[in-house]
């Protein structure tokens, strides 16, 4: 196929009652998943890790999101920043390893250092031995390339293109929505984070996770207290979409006890919790009592990584003796999450069939999911109209 | 006086090591002997490698070594 059409969109952009799901090619199709890096990835708030791995000023680690290689930096002066990860001299990666600064952030290569704004600090030898300057050379206009970032929910969002709306207003209904939970995050110790590797492209991840119409019948265990018509959808076009329980159950230990709950909450959260995904690559999870995020990062257009990574209300001192509980309740998610491995990777297989055409959408039951597939659709179409998205 | 093939054979271990802290001191007393002998290219060169490494690892005498190299009208 190549390159997408504008009539492969138009069916996709139908209401949910008569659109068409994303062709084949979306989901197997080396060269739109290059085109897709544009389209959908680099002009968005796309997530690219956590800032619980970068806790101290001077931690520094770098990432990768779809081939540009990135660095992140906790500044001395508590900032976290981005910056393309490559040396304004000859192009060196600078950084290939996670690990804490001590100062200066130095090129391997010849030694041009930046310090953790990015300004360009010294260029030794440039005007020969010994001689650190040049009149050719103005450090002023060779900093390092900085990246848009935002920090939300210990979730770092990168917005290559730059031109983005600001993130508060991307996000603005979703963290309305959740404003209640707009407070610390702990993260779990070390069994609170876990990957999950899938053969598959991430948009099934994503769609998967946007609708409770398959927990039934893939989550049996979920299901046998959380049913089906206890859950609703969460609909917004154009930023989210998910879906939400009211028979929310806090998991206790042997001795009763629970975790410390989120401060405040009102009714709705006392049975309530929402799984929501923040397109593009973001999917969220709030509960009374844990939080949980996993980014998803595209490897290929048939590899996906889920990072994976829960949070609680109160930090490691306070929950000391809530360790088995933490592991317990990790255990919980990662078997669920392992069971939605086996039809994430079968819908990846099953579009390699040649007469598959998208799919039909459950009008009721699917609109989450369509909602998705709607604004991967108007992302492809804005990138061939170069204009706002539909 | 340090001995040249001593300081080189420990510049070298330290880079083995990639011990910063350890290797601007080193350059550091290497520009000593060189100023010494009147050999300013040479003192500036391991000034800078000194001001480097310096930099790397956040040391104070970071600030002195840019303030020497400036002097020198080799840094800005």
């Amino acid at each position: 196929m190549g390159f997408v059409q504008p009539v492969d969109l138009e069916r996709v952009m139908r209401p949910v009652h008569q659109a068409q799901g994303l062709a084949n090619e979306f989901y197997v199709d080396p060269n739109l998943f290059e085109q897709e890096k544009s389209a959908v990835f680099f002009r968005n708030w796309t997530a690219i890790g956590f800032c619980k791995d970068v806790p101290e000023p001077g931690d520094a680690m770098p990432a990768d999101l779809l081939g540009q290689p990135l660095l992140v930096v906790h500044g001395r002066d508590g900032i976290v920043r981005v910056f393309q990860n490559t040396c304004r001299h000859r192009g060196m990666i600078l950084m290939e390893k996670k690990g804490r600064l001590r100062g200066a952030i130095r090129c391997p290569y010849h030694s041009w250092c930046y310090d953790h704004d990015g300004a360009l600090k010294t260029t030794p030898h440039v005007g020969g031995p010994g001689k650190n300057i040049h009149e050719d050379i103005d450090r002023s206009t060779l900093g390092l390339f900085p990246i848009r970032c935002h920090v939300w929910r210990d979730i770092l969002f990168v917005n290559l293109s730059g031109d983005a709306p600001e993130f508060d207003d991307y996000a603005a209904d979703l963290k309305a929505r959740w404003a209640e939970f707009d407070q610390p995050l702990h993260p779990g110790g070390d069994e609170s984070a876990f990957r999950l590797e899938l053969d598959t492209n991430w948009k099934l991840a994503v769609e998967n996770y946007c609708e409770s119409y398959h927990l039934p019948w893939v989550h049996p265990g979920l299901n046998s207290y959380s049913r089906l018509e206890d859950h609703y959808n969460i609909e917004q076009p154009g930023h989210f979409s998910g879906q939400g329980t009211r028979v929310y159950r806090p998991m206790i230990n042997e001795g009763g006890a629970p975790f410390a709950d989120f401060e405040g909450l009102g009714d709705k959260w006392q049975a309530g919790a929402e799984y929501v995904a923040l397109y593009p690559n973001v999917l969220l999870g709030v509960h009374r009592d844990h939080a949980f995020a996993i980014i998803l990062q595209p490897v290929t257009h048939e590899k996906t990584i889920e990072h994976v990574q829960l949070y609680y209300a109160t930090g490691d001192t306070a929950v000391a003796d809530r360790s088995d509980l933490r592991a317990a309740n990790a255990e919980l998610w990662k078997t669920v999450f392992a069971e939605d491995i086996f039809v994430v990777e079968g819908m990846q297989r099953g579009r390699h069939g040649a007469k598959f055409d998208g799919g039909r959408f459950s009008p009721i039951m699917d609109s989450a999911t369509h909602l998705f597939h709607h604004w991967v659709a108007s992302q492809f179409a804005a990138s061939l109209q170069d204009k706002e998205p539909v | 006086m340090v001995n040249p093939e001593n300081l080189n054979a420990a510049l070298l271990d330290a880079h083995d090591r990639a011990e910063g802290g350890r290797l601007a001191e080193l350059y550091h007393k290497a520009a000593s002997i060189s100023e010494q002998v009147g050999k300013m290219d040479q003192a500036c060169f391991y000034l800078t490698h000194a001001y480097v490494f310096a930099l790397q690892e956040g040391l104070a005498m970071s600030a002195d070594l840019h303030a020497r190299l400036k002097a020198l009208g080799r840094e800005e």
